[in-house]
């Protein structure tokens, strides 16, 4: 069964990243700067387990906050452009990321081992789970423990007013603005909580993979954290959920056996799934019928069907 | 009409004829797991790996199989996944094949960072009953970082001595060309491989063996392997391995006026960076590349423009069992390189291992068959390589292969020197 916890691992790390993108795409705002918080947070709750052999809550609570207060730092000046620009200034926070960490040569011994983030060469042996006896059981339930918190709480989020906010200002941001809406405080608010989001899942990703390089932090990577959301649907969290599964657990590992093939396929696939359903896997029509067969939507048209 | 003994009587005959010339091949075969990039920029490596896994698999099983614990014989049966070259993908397979199927062993992957994130996942000390991760040994032929077998007690590699092979190509170097005193270089700094085999250990044996930087002395670089390595990364003219443009770098090599030019990156930039360079007529009097580009891909990409270039390897097709290994691997859609032809030594290699451990290939026996196969490993002293003998480094799970120098030379490459009888 290890093979499928890792993959549940998998899902699990990028549907948290994914949901990072989502908070400001629900806010209209296409961000690439999420993969930069996503390697803030794994370097620094890396180095804090391994270099100061800290626990890993803490230390994923510090990678989590890590890439939110970058996340808030780079919301003021990066919000000021709009769509493309912003796509842009965005890459080019997450390459400036990138190539810190590239650079970034911090070796200590510990325990008579050299440890720590080696430049080029990477940060090894981030191994707290297996060397704390964790199995990928264990780690396939703490990891699902952040997923299923950030996604109640983003769930919660689009049922009260904030997440009207959030969704008012994707829509039609003048209007929102017109209504009274602080747009510059909800693109930062957004901002950070993707960032923190993202960090968690840096953390998380990078206790799982016991290694971290730049090369883990990709623009290919950045495109994936948006791809998500956006070939889920933003209609409802689990959108995310799902645009995971099918793109981790079915383009990836379910099609390994096809060799050569599976590339080829990959991205005809995804086109496909654009193009039957351009809303996104999970859309509105999709979730109402949904709501409808559990009962608790409201049925279309406003009378009983015969 | 079909007369039944005339049917029964040869079949007899041969099961008893088969009884006694061997012990009879088992139904089950021994099932074995290779792994590496066959999709992305790094493909070949892969394909050509695969090539060779293909061809060593069936020379066992032509040769009578292997002999397990009870004597009976038993065929080798090989799968393959892609993992690209990607630190997930390689764990996720590593996982797979560990706990989804029964190969005893498994070998790959391509890439040094993904060698690095899923060596990573293996238990750390064998017996260590804290450690939850993977136990399942590997034997990897192509991941050349250096240092990445001692991660895990359960990772092994058949991967050469980049820091023995530079001293020694040094050292040759020095004696063989004694008017020549600079050097000058540049790498594709987004490669862990390339970027550290260049800035940790190529340039600091040309320091030990008196060579000098052609834009004047770099700060902190001793000799010693590492020493000043950030140092010589900023005084080099870098690429990236997406990188299909050279003019920059290219004037600054030529700029340098260096006798000598150090090329270390994998077979597509470098044949992006040799074609930029003759067309600026650079005429360096010795070219020096990494030991990842003595492979077929820049003789078929860049012959002219290499010419002359000298690099390291511990394969060309010099013994009669390396001809062989070349051949077959083209017969099966490959190249036979220093990594790919490494794919061959294991097979060879965990062959020997399986038939000494007493493997049982039982599916009970499955954990108790694989650790056997670790021990096994951990216990070879010397191995048969292709072109000579591989001595093992018994605490690093690392090897110490024979090598020798090659040149490319009207669109091959020929050994010009053969360290082998002095080592």
């Amino acid at each position: 069964m290890a093979f499928y916890f890792g993959l549940l691992q998998t899902i699990g790390i990028h549907t948290l990243l994914g949901l990072s993108a989502y908070v400001l795409l629900l806010t209209g705002q296409l961000s690439l700067a999420q993969v930069g918080f996503f390697a803030i947070g794994a370097y620094v709750s890396g180095i804090l387990t391994v270099i100061f052999e800290y626990h890993i809550v803490p230390g994923l609570f510090a990678g989590a906050l890590a890439g939110g207060a970058f996340a808030f730092l780079v919301g003021f000046p990066a919000l000021r452009v709009k769509g493309l620009m912003l796509v842009v200034a965005t890459i080019a926070f997450s390459e400036i990321v990138r190539l810190f960490f590239f650079n970034l040569n911090w070796r200590v011994m510990v325990n008579g081992v050299e440890v720590g983030p080696d430049s080029t060469q990477g940060f090894r042996e981030i191994r707290f789970y297996a060397a704390n006896g964790w199995d990928t059981f264990d780690v396939v339930l703490f990891i699902w423990l952040f997923v299923i918190v950030v996604m109640a709480m983003l769930w919660w989020l689009d049922r009260v007013r904030a997440g009207a906010t959030l969704r008012a200002v994707g829509a039609d941001e003048l209007a929102a603005q017109s209504s009274g809406v602080n747009i510059v405080a909800v693109k930062v608010t957004a901002m950070t909580v993707g960032g923190v989001i993202a960090g968690l899942a840096g953390g998380l990703y990078a206790h799982s993979a016991t290694y971290v390089d730049h090369l883990t932090f990709s623009v290919l990577l950045a495109t994936f954290a948006v791809a998500y959301p956006i070939l889920g649907g933003l209609s409802s969290v689990f959108g995310t959920l799902i645009a995971v599964i099918f793109v981790q657990g079915i383009l990836i590992e379910g099609m390994r056996f096809l060799g050569d093939w599976r590339n080829i396929l990959f991205g005809l696939l995804i086109i496909v799934a654009m193009n039957f359903r351009p809303s996104g896997l999970l859309d509105g029509n999709v979730l109402s019928r949904i709501r409808r067969m559990i009962g608790h939507g409201k049925p279309d048209g406003g009378g009983r069907h015969a | 009409m079909l007369n039944l003994k005339h049917v029964l009587k040869p079949a007899v005959w041969a099961a008893a004829l088969s009884a006694m010339i061997s012990p009879a091949l088992a139904e089950e075969t021994i099932l074995i797991a290779g792994w590496g990039a066959k999709s992305g920029p790094l493909r070949s490596f892969g394909v050509n790996s695969e090539a060779v896994l293909k061809a060593a698999v069936k020379e066992v099983n032509d040769s009578g199989g292997i002999m397990l614990a009870d004597g009976t014989k038993a065929n080798l049966e090989y799968i393959y996944f892609d993992s690209a070259c990607n630190a997930e993908q390689a764990i996720s397979v590593a996982r797979k094949v560990a706990s989804e199927t029964r190969a005893l062993i498994g070998i790959g992957p391509t890439c040094s960072g993904a060698a690095a994130a899923m060596f990573g996942v293996f238990q750390k000390t064998v017996g260590d009953d804290n450690d939850t991760g993977l136990q399942f040994p590997i034997l990897t032929d192509t991941a050349v970082r250096n240092g990445l077998a001692k991660i895990s007690q359960w990772t092994f590699r058949n991967t050469p001595n980049e820091p023995d092979m530079y001293d020694k190509l040094f050292a040759w170097v020095a004696k063989t060309y004694p008017d020549l005193k600079t050097i000058y270089g540049g790498t594709e700094t987004d490669q862990g491989h390339s970027n550290g085999t260049y800035s940790r250990v190529i340039v600091q044996a040309s320091k030990r063996y008196g060579f000098d930087w052609a834009t004047g002395d770099i700060e902190g670089v001793t000799g010693d392997l590492g020493s000043g390595y950030t140092e010589v990364l900023a005084n080099s003219s870098n690429w990236l391995m997406a990188d299909t443009n050279f003019s920059v770098q290219a004037r600054a090599f030529k700029k340098s006026e260096a006798d000598i030019y150090i090329i270390s990156s994998h077979p597509f930039t470098t044949c992006g960076m040799l074609k930029e360079l003759k067309r600026r007529r650079a005429e360096p009097k010795l070219l020096i590349g990494l030991t990842s580009s003595s492979s077929a891909e820049v003789m078929k990409g860049c012959a002219e423009a290499a010419e002359g270039m000298v690099i390291p390897t511990s394969f060309a097709p010099i013994t009669p069992a390396a001809e062989k290994v070349a051949m077959l691997a083209n017969e099966n859609g490959g190249d036979a390189d220093l990594h790919s032809a490494a794919a061959w030594e294991n097979v060879m290699i965990i062959k020997q291992v399986i038939e000494s451990a007493g493997v049982e290939n039982k599916p009970e026996t499955l954990m108790a068959d694989r650790r056997k196969i670790r021990d096994g490993l951990e216990t070879l002293e010397r191995t048969e390589g292709l072109i000579g003998q591989v001595q093992r480094v018994q605490d690093e799970g690392e090897a110490l292969k024979p090598y020798v120098f090659v040149q490319a030379m009207g669109g091959k490459w020929s050994v010009i020197h053969d360290p082998r009888s002095i080592q």
